[in-house]
């Protein structure tokens, strides 16, 4: 078996008394579309921060393609090709739809030249019309990002996903906030774009979980609960035990939300 | 008339009065004020400098008075100690206040919000006392005076700041030449990388902008907008005094280019136009005109946040908006981190 896009040992985060990542060893296989579930406080989003650089991690390392990116700055694991949107939506929103992307595209490579135009790079604008094509945004192309509707904004974050040309793409809760209709346009998104770039998902909507994941892995109290198909995740008991057994858990409210929608 | 062509005649129109100023104006009203009108082309520059920053790349500084003194005491210092010419003694004026902008910003840029802006004003106020008990070199509250040297002196070319007119349309090109500057910079790869940060500084570097280096260029380039109009107030006025390089110069300046309208190119000219023009003109009647500077500043936070140039924007959109019914993108958004 080759190396693994994203593998992980030991890795530790604490904050104050809580370890909201505790000693978590996993490894990701390519070419699989793997989803995090996990009740709320498990410590999802604080891998993905650690994964990104975002937050460094008190204990462990991190690896991706077998290189070492522990502790580096988010900036440069960027640039090796890890990319990830945010819990809560996040553009650039006094950024028209098609300057969101363009600096996308430019933010991660070449020298930002002060003396040249940004409108006379052409290879860059080739690349971002086709991107308002593929996501639908070529009518709103000049739109300033923040004055986008949600389902809009979440569009142009996968649009910036895609033109990033991730090698690892980490989606936290791309679906969230949602109306049914955008959920479905997104799902079948994220499915065209798993069939070539690795993608790591953290979801809620179960739904959307057990439709497109080929593995599953359940986080509580920042460790690894359980791992596998989505078929042998929805038969373990453990799991049924930790989303159900709390009747107050929000995610359990949520869920009944989307099974009545 | 629709918007742009509005736009476009009223542009004209300031760049033709700006070029016509030293005949316009004494037939209008008396020498006095061209002198006016240099100064606040000068002042602008201090704005814009703070504009870059705050409209810019999202940083608050309440100390680019610092750099501004810099480069009046780069231009006193060379031209009173060193015997230097103009252009070098600009040169070090301008070198000088980007040195110092890079020193600070280093620490600084760290920091963000309200961090950043008591960091600025803790360097500031550092150097303030600094040059104050330091006379021997700054001339402390008395400053320096200085012989003026002439700007052109080579090839028969013979001018110098003591001709007013010169002196005008000097301030005048370099202030014109840092708009340009600007203007470019804004539009270039650079520039959006600037706006990105502003906008966003957590999704800036998940997309591989290095956010720490990125911010301190601007910190050094907002320090080569204060310094070049700290040079040439130096020019202008002929000495150099640690009381420019108080916090109170850093918060007028904040004031002009918020007023006027911050991450806008002309906002910090409209600004210190507006404020210098009341400062001259209520002066002399009242002495305390900067209540009026207080409560304008006030009434422009909370009615329009974005400034003048943002009513303009928002007049403008609103005629466009008469031809056609697309929204022109004139949303208030929350600039809140």
């Amino acid at each position: 078996m080759t190396e693994p896009v994203l593998r992980t040992e030991n890795l530790t985060k604490r904050f104050g008394g809580l370890a909201a990542v505790n000693d978590l060893s996993f490894s990701l296989a390519s070419a699989r579309l793997h989803a995090i579930i996990g009740p709320n406080g498990a410590g999802k989003t604080t891998l993905f921060n650690l994964v990104s650089g975002l937050v460094t991690p008190d204990n462990g390392r991190v690896f991706f393609h077998g290189h070492e990116i522990t502790g580096l700055k988010p900036h440069r694991i960027s640039r090796l090709g890890v990319k990830r949107t945010l819990q809560i939506k996040s553009v650039f929103p006094r950024l028209s739809v098609a300057e969101n992307l363009w600096i996308t595209v430019r933010g991660g490579r070449g020298f930002l030249n002060p003396f040249r135009f940004a409108a006379s790079d052409r290879a860059t604008a080739e690349k971002v019309d086709r991107t308002l094509t593929q996501i639908g945004l070529a009518p709103l192309a000049h739109r300033q990002a923040g004055t986008l509707s949600y389902g809009d904004v979440a569009l142009l974050e996968i649009g910036m996903a895609v033109i990033s040309e991730p090698r690892l793409l980490l989606l936290d809760e791309p679906t969230c906030g949602m109306s049914p209709a955008e959920t479905s346009r997104a799902v079948e998104k994220i499915r065209e774009l798993a069939r070539s770039i690795d993608i790591v998902i953290i979801e809620h909507d179960m739904e959307v979980v057990f439709e497109i994941a080929h593995d599953i892995t359940v986080m509580a109290q920042g460790g690894i609960l359980a791992s596998g198909s989505p078929r042998e995740i929805a038969a373990d008991e453990r799991v049924r035990e930790a989303y159900l057994g709390r009747e107050e858990d929000e995610d359990y409210v949520e869920e009944a939300a989307h099974a009545s929608a | 008339m629709t918007a742009v062509s509005i736009e476009r005649v009223l542009l004209l129109a300031l760049a033709t009065f700006l070029v016509a100023v030293p005949w316009l104006v004494p037939a209008m009203v008396n020498d006095f004020w061209v002198s006016v009108v240099a100064e606040i082309l000068i002042w602008s520059l201090l704005a814009a400098s703070v504009n870059l920053l705050f409209g810019y790349i999202g940083l608050l500084s309440f100390g680019q008075a610092l750099y501004f003194g810099f480069g009046m005491y780069g231009v006193a210092i060379g031209v009173d100690a060193f015997h230097l010419s103009f252009w070098p003694a600009f040169a070090l004026g301008v070198v000088a206040a980007m040195a110092m902008a890079l020193v600070t910003g280093i620490f600084a840029v760290r920091l963000t919000w309200h961090y950043f802006a008591i960091i600025t004003v803790v360097f500031s106020l550092i150097f303030y006392f600094l040059a104050l008990s330091n006379k021997w070199l700054t001339g402390g509250d008395d400053g320096i005076n200085f012989t003026l040297p002439p700007t052109f002196d080579t090839f028969g070319f013979h001018h110098s700041f003591t001709d007013p007119t010169f002196q005008y349309f000097f301030i005048l090109a370099v202030a014109a030449l840092c708009l340009l500057v600007m203007y470019r910079l804004v539009a270039s790869p650079l520039g959006k990388a600037f706006l990105a940060i502003r906008d966003n500084d957590v999704r800036a570097s998940l997309i591989g902008l290095n956010v720490y280096l990125l911010r301190l260029t601007a910190f050094v380039m907002a320090g080569f907008l204060a310094g070049v109009a700290g040079a040439l107030f130096a020019f202008f006025g002929r000495y150099a005094s640690a009381t420019y390089m108080f916090y109170h110069v850093s918060g007028e300046a904040v004031v002009w280019a918020i007023v006027g309208g911050a991450g806008t190119l002309l906002g910090p000219l409209v600004g210190t136009a507006l404020f210098i023009i009341v400062r001259e003109v209520v002066s002399t009647h009242w002495e305390h005109h900067s209540l009026i500077v207080g409560v304008v500043a006030i009434l422009v936070v909370i009615v329009a946040p974005r400034g003048v140039i943002g009513i303009w924007d928002d007049w403008m959109a609103r005629l466009a908006a008469g031809g056609d019914d697309a929204p022109s993108g004139a949303i208030e958004l929350r600039t809140e981190p």
